[in-house]
């Protein structure tokens, strides 16, 4: 598959690059090399906004950053042109990753406030250049450095480097887009907090995102300072860039590599075309029209509404998986330590905004068994499964999985120590596929498989779960039912040693209850340790171990079910009987 | 360095509350839209030069600019409320709303442009030359008609949602639409009322434009980054925030200009803006 | 007084409810009992005009209201203690009553009706100039009563008012209710807690997967065994 793209990449190089030897006047290549620039700028500036969601309207800082280096390099310090273009990448890179560092830290700066904080980013580097002895007012001024002949003419190099700059860009958004970091990014657009949960690590992966996203709209920075050969703080930290850049994004598609590349040839194009017919004005009225009309009508974009058509068309095509053959969902749980601790926590409390929804709860989850966690709304319950699984830090209190403290562990180590949950309202990543959000937890849960491997296991728990046949759907398709089995796949997809259920049978009808509890009875029989919250009585009576039992944020009664559901205590305190 | 004189000083203090009341009055608008309605009105900018030319353009035909509010207002609220129409009958996200007003402000701008050329234009008024001198310092009427005009706005806008039943209403919709509809409060009339008003500001802040500055349809996105960084700083939805933010950044500002370069001046906002971004991010 | 005939309410494609219809009387009091993700909140809503019916009948003293826009229903003299309270909360104790009685049949009764929520909840008098989002849920949940209360309702729909609340404050607020429905207020509740809900209701509802699935007083009810079983355990 690789090497095919591989090849076609290659050969699209090979035969692109052949264009200069055409004899087209200077004219033309001067405008390919446009459209290819922009294609750089457009697609690095995918990889991070479209993909994980963060949209960026700091491009041009970077962009600017890069050009800088370049120019600066070349006029003060006499470095040959092709050697600041590396450097221009990596300043760029750098200065977008130290930036990352710290915003992404912050999770309220996600949405508008990162597109506002990184376009103010770039004024105050504009301001930085401007004044300082970078720039100091007048431009740099490129016209004495020699421009390496790469190609027969000097507009022929320039097309050359973009082409050679384009194609990386493209390859590089491919290959991440196919990548456990590109599906780590689509996670993160559509539930950040569940990816982590998941075992994503967010916080490395957006900043990975950003630094090859930079460093690449850096060096396009250094090939244009070298392009325009003069550089000015005015042009160059404008408000076009990001403006372009979001709208060949939006307009070609942001979910796929290749969409922004359409956006920016289509945008290049349309306006070249108004510039040549001295409409310049009227071109830029025609881009912001078509930037309204493509996210009131068409918020997928045109290359992305002609994708999804395409994989409607494949999903008939899914191999048949055998449903007999589930896998083991735990690899450590030999039979012989049944009856062990296998998680423990010890005075765990935590209030929001002074209501206390836990205090001092001791818990004992046994290898093997399935404890019920039962108790009336707002006792508790769900705190506690949040607590265990990273979503929240306690205030007080030690979780002890495996002798380990996992209150200290970021979410994402949480989940690859092999704790998996669900959620009460199931939260799938809502525009990847069944079999996507599936997959996702098995490539970054304990045993990390590899791409192919993890869209294997995750047929044969979708099999499991009997979605089989909706992997290729989108969760908005499934209904109730078929949403939180999805939720259950995902969770049993990443082997996990524990499983942390929450109301899985909430909002089931009778039969789909039975359903339920034939599959979790399935998955118990292969010996996994399950938690699970539960209003459903018959589901806590025909399924547990062991109940414990939370009232107001506190262990009011723990042990067989059947006996525990008869203390008055538990009667009155989860049943509401308040006069009995 | 030298220090510069106290005159000087107080002169630059002046004008740092002057320009401020302009950041304030661009960006009243701009504040209670995105708060109260989650809709980031980029076009704001652009629709204020609009107000600024059209002063402009009435003007030079005779018109008092003051009195051509009397038509400015009225049609930028029939603007501001068709906008507002648009983003709902479409459910377009707060994030997308800066997208599709991204878009707006290019077709305004190519629009002012088109009418107006890229030239810069000056209004010629009777106001623009008055000057007042009180002890050493000057104080041109534009500038102290900017600052009244913010300053009543602001208050009026304040007191408005403080203490009239209407104004209780709009801060209920921002807080929960939905539960304020069935308590009778009427969402989507209300919410076409706001954003009509927020337009008829940022008119009003166009007429201020064009009696202190020289219009060019480029000068649109000047303003852009200090206006949002008051707007932040100053609280989403909060009446009299983007006002005392704005007059914070103005004299920051200015005495940075008084004590350096003048061109260091943007760096002022746009650092107070990450500070406070990165410092308290709940906030916003 | 109130009729619902056989709506249906769907979010998405799929319907959240559908072909329920209940009936309360002039000054009844009933209540609607149901398993989690039944449907119960989705049935209060649509009453209250949170959402809009799809298909069937909503009839307020014969009067049709399923056509209204969302903000006519209170003008009718129907009010809502919503599930989750849904309280304005960076707005005063104070000003969260004040929008309770922004109907205007409610504006000109509203120094009245604030004196009689603070009759009956005293703490809210003590706390009227504080922020409601600082207030305990408890007293939030007062508070959302209170708002109700303040809209001088004929019909006065409570959703899981219980909910989070200590059996100290669960007994109070059960005691306000029945106090209201005293004054000559019908009022539909919905609860997850059905033994609570049973006692105090004339009528009664069972709400299962979107239909109803009995219906009848609560003594009829608690007398079938399966019913016994579902709630009571």
């Amino acid at each position: 598959m690789r090497g095919r793209a591989l090849a076609g990449f290659a050969a699209a190089g090979l035969a692109l690059s052949a264009v200069p030897f055409f004899g087209l006047p200077a004219f033309y290549e001067s405008f390919l090399y446009l459209v290819l620039h922009w294609i750089v700028l457009a697609v690095s500036w995918n990889i991070l906004s479209g993909y994980s969601g963060y949209f960026s309207f700091g491009h041009g800082a970077f962009f600017g950053a890069g050009m800088y280096t370049t120019a600066t390099l070349a006029t003060k310090a006499g470095v040959p042109f092709l050697w600041t273009l590396p450097a221009a990448g990596l300043v760029a890179a750098v200065f977008g990753v130290a930036l990352g560092a710290v915003v992404f830290r912050l999770p309220r700066l996600r949405g508008e406030l990162f597109a506002l904080l990184t376009l103010a980013v770039t004024f105050v580097l504009a301001t930085i250049v401007l004044n300082t002895s970078i720039d100091g007012g007048p431009g740099l001024v490129l016209s004495a450095v020699p421009l390496p002949a790469i190609g027969p003419s000097p507009s022929s190099t320039f097309y050359l480097l973009g082409l050679a700059l384009a194609l990386a860009t493209l390859w590089i958004a491919r290959e991440i887009q196919r990548s456990k970091l590109g599906t780590g990014l689509f996670a993160i657009h559509d539930d950040e907090d569940v990816a982590e949960v998941l075992g994503v690590p967010t916080y490395r992966y957006k900043l990975a995102a950003f630094g090859v996203s930079c460093g690449l709209a850096g060096i396009a920075g250094g090939i244009q300072a070298m392009f325009v050969s003069y550089v000015t703080v005015g042009e160059t930290f404008s408000i076009a860039v990001p403006l372009y850049v979001v709208l060949m994004s939006v307009l070609g598609g942001s979910r796929h590599w290749f969409g922004p590349a359409v956006g920016a040839a289509v945008v290049t194009a349309l306006l070249y075309a108004f510039t040549a017919g001295d409409y310049a004005v009227a071109g830029r009225a025609a881009v912001g029209l078509i930037l309204i009309l493509v996210i009131l009508f068409l918020p997928e974009g045109i290359f992305g509404q002609a994708v999804r058509a395409l994989e409607r068309r494949r999903v008939s095509a899914a191999p048949a998986i055998d449903a007999a053959d589930p896998p083991a969902p735990s690899a450590a749980t030999p039979g012989k330590a049944e009856g062990k601790t296998l998680l423990e926590a010890r005075g765990l409390s935590k209030a929001f905004r002074g209501v206390q929804a836990l205090a001092e709860v001791d818990l004992e989850v046994r290898r093997g068994e399935i404890l019920g966690l039962v108790g009336p709304n707002g006792s508790g319950k769900s705190t506690l499964i949040n607590l265990v699984s990273g979503h929240f830090r306690p205030d007080s209190g030690r979780i002890l999985f495996e002798g380990r403290d996992l209150a200290a562990l970021q979410a994402h180590r949480i989940a690859r120590t092999g704790l998996a949950r669900t959620y009460q309202i199931p939260r799938p990543f809502a525009h990847l596929s069944v079999l996507e959000n599936v997959a996702l937890p098995a490539m970054f849960g304990r045993d990390a498989l590899p791409r192919g491997e993890a869209g294997h296991e995750a047929r044969r728990w979708l099999a499991f779960t009997g979605l089989a046949a909706k992997a290729m759907s989108l969760p908005g398709e499934l209904n109730l039912h078929q949403r939180k089995f999805l939720e259950l796949a995902r969770a049993l997809a990443s082997r996990p040693g524990l499983l942390l259920l929450d109301e899985v049978f909430s909002g089931l009808t009778h039969a789909e209850i039975d359903d339920a509890i034939r599959l979790i009875r399935a998955i118990r029989a292969q010996g996994a340790t399950i938690v699970f919250v539960e209003h459903v009585i018959r589901a806590v009576m025909e399924l547990t171990d062991r109940i414990v039992v939370l009232s107001y944020g506190r262990v009011i009664a723990e042990g067989d079910p059947r006996a525990v559901m008869r203390e008055p205590d538990v009667v009155a305190a989860y049943l509401g009987k308040p006069h009995a | 360095m030298a220090l510069p004189s106290l005159t000087l000083l107080g002169q630059s203090l002046l004008s740092g509350i002057f320009i401020g009341a302009l950041y304030g009055l661009l960006g009243l608008g701009l504040s209670l839209s995105w708060g109260m309605l989650r809709q980031i009105n980029l076009a704001h900018f652009a629709l204020a030069f609009l107000g600024a030319y059209l002063t402009y353009q009435l003007a030079g035909a005779g018109m008092d600019p003051l009195a051509t509010l009397a038509v400015i207002v009225p049609c930028f609220f029939a603007l501001g409320a068709l906008m507002h129409w648009l983003l709902a009958r479409f459910s377009v996200s707060a994030f997308n709303s800066l997208l599709v007003t991204f878009g707006l402000t290019a077709i305004i701008e190519a629009l002012i442009q088109w009418i107006w050329t890229a030239d810069f234009r000056r209004m010629e008024s009777a106001y623009g030359e008055v000057k007042f001198r009180v002890g050493g310092l000057y104080v041109a009427l534009p500038e102290l008609l900017t600052l009244a005009m913010a300053l009543a706005l602001s208050l009026a806008a304040w007191a408005w949602l403080r203490h009239t039943y209407t104004g209780k209403a709009m801060r209920a919709i921002a807080e929960d639409a939905p539960i304020a509809a069935a308590f009778g409060v009427d969402v989507r009339g209300l919410s076409l009322l706001l954003s009509g008003l927020c337009a008829a500001f940022a008119g009003v802040a166009g007429l201020c434009l064009a009696l202190s500055y020289t219009l060019a349809p480029g000068q649109i996105y000047a303003w852009l980054g200090v206006v949002f960084a008051a707007v932040m700083l100053g609280g989403l939805g909060n009446p009299l925030g983007p006002l005392v933010a704005g007059i914070v950044i103005g004299v920051s500002e200015a005495l940075t200009m008084a004590f350096t370069a003048p061109a260091w001046a943007p760096l002022v906002s746009f650092s107070l803006l990450i500070v406070v971004l990165l410092a308290r991010p709940g906030r916003i | 007084m109130l009729e619902v005939e056989r709506i249906r309410v769907s979010y998405g494609a799929a319907p959240a409810i559908s072909e329920v219809s209940i009936r309360i009387g002039p000054g009844e009091l009933a209540c609607v009992v149901g398993p989690n993700g039944a449907g119960k909140t989705t049935l209060i809503n649509a009453i209250a005009g949170l959402h809009s019916i799809e298909a069937g009948a909503l009839r307020l003293d014969g009067r049709d209201l399923s056509r209204l826009p969302r903000h006519a229903f209170c003008g009718e003299g129907i009010a809502i203690v919503p599930e989750g309270r849904r309280l304005f909360a960076g707005m005063s104790v104070r000003e969260n009553l004040e929008l309770g009685s922004y109907r205007r049949a409610a504006r000109a009764r509203r120094a009245e009706s604030l004196e009689r929520v603070c009759g009956v909840f005293p703490i809210l008098r003590e706390r009227l100039e504080q922020p409601a989002g600082t207030l305990s849920g408890g007293q939030q949940q007062m508070l959302a009563i209170g708002r109700a209360l303040m809209a001088q309702p004929r019909l006065l729909l409570l959703d899981e008012p219980s909910l989070g609340l200590a059996p100290a404050v669960v007994l109070a607020v059960l005691d306000v209710i029945k106090q209201i429905n005293a004054g000559g207020v019908a009022v539909l509740l919905v609860e997850q807690n059905a033994a609570l809900a049973l006692e105090i209701a004339a009528r009664a509802y069972v709400l299962e997967e979107g239909r109803i699935a009995a219906e009848g007083s609560p003594e009829a009810l608690l007398a079938q065994p399966h019913i016994r079983r579902a709630y009571l355990g």
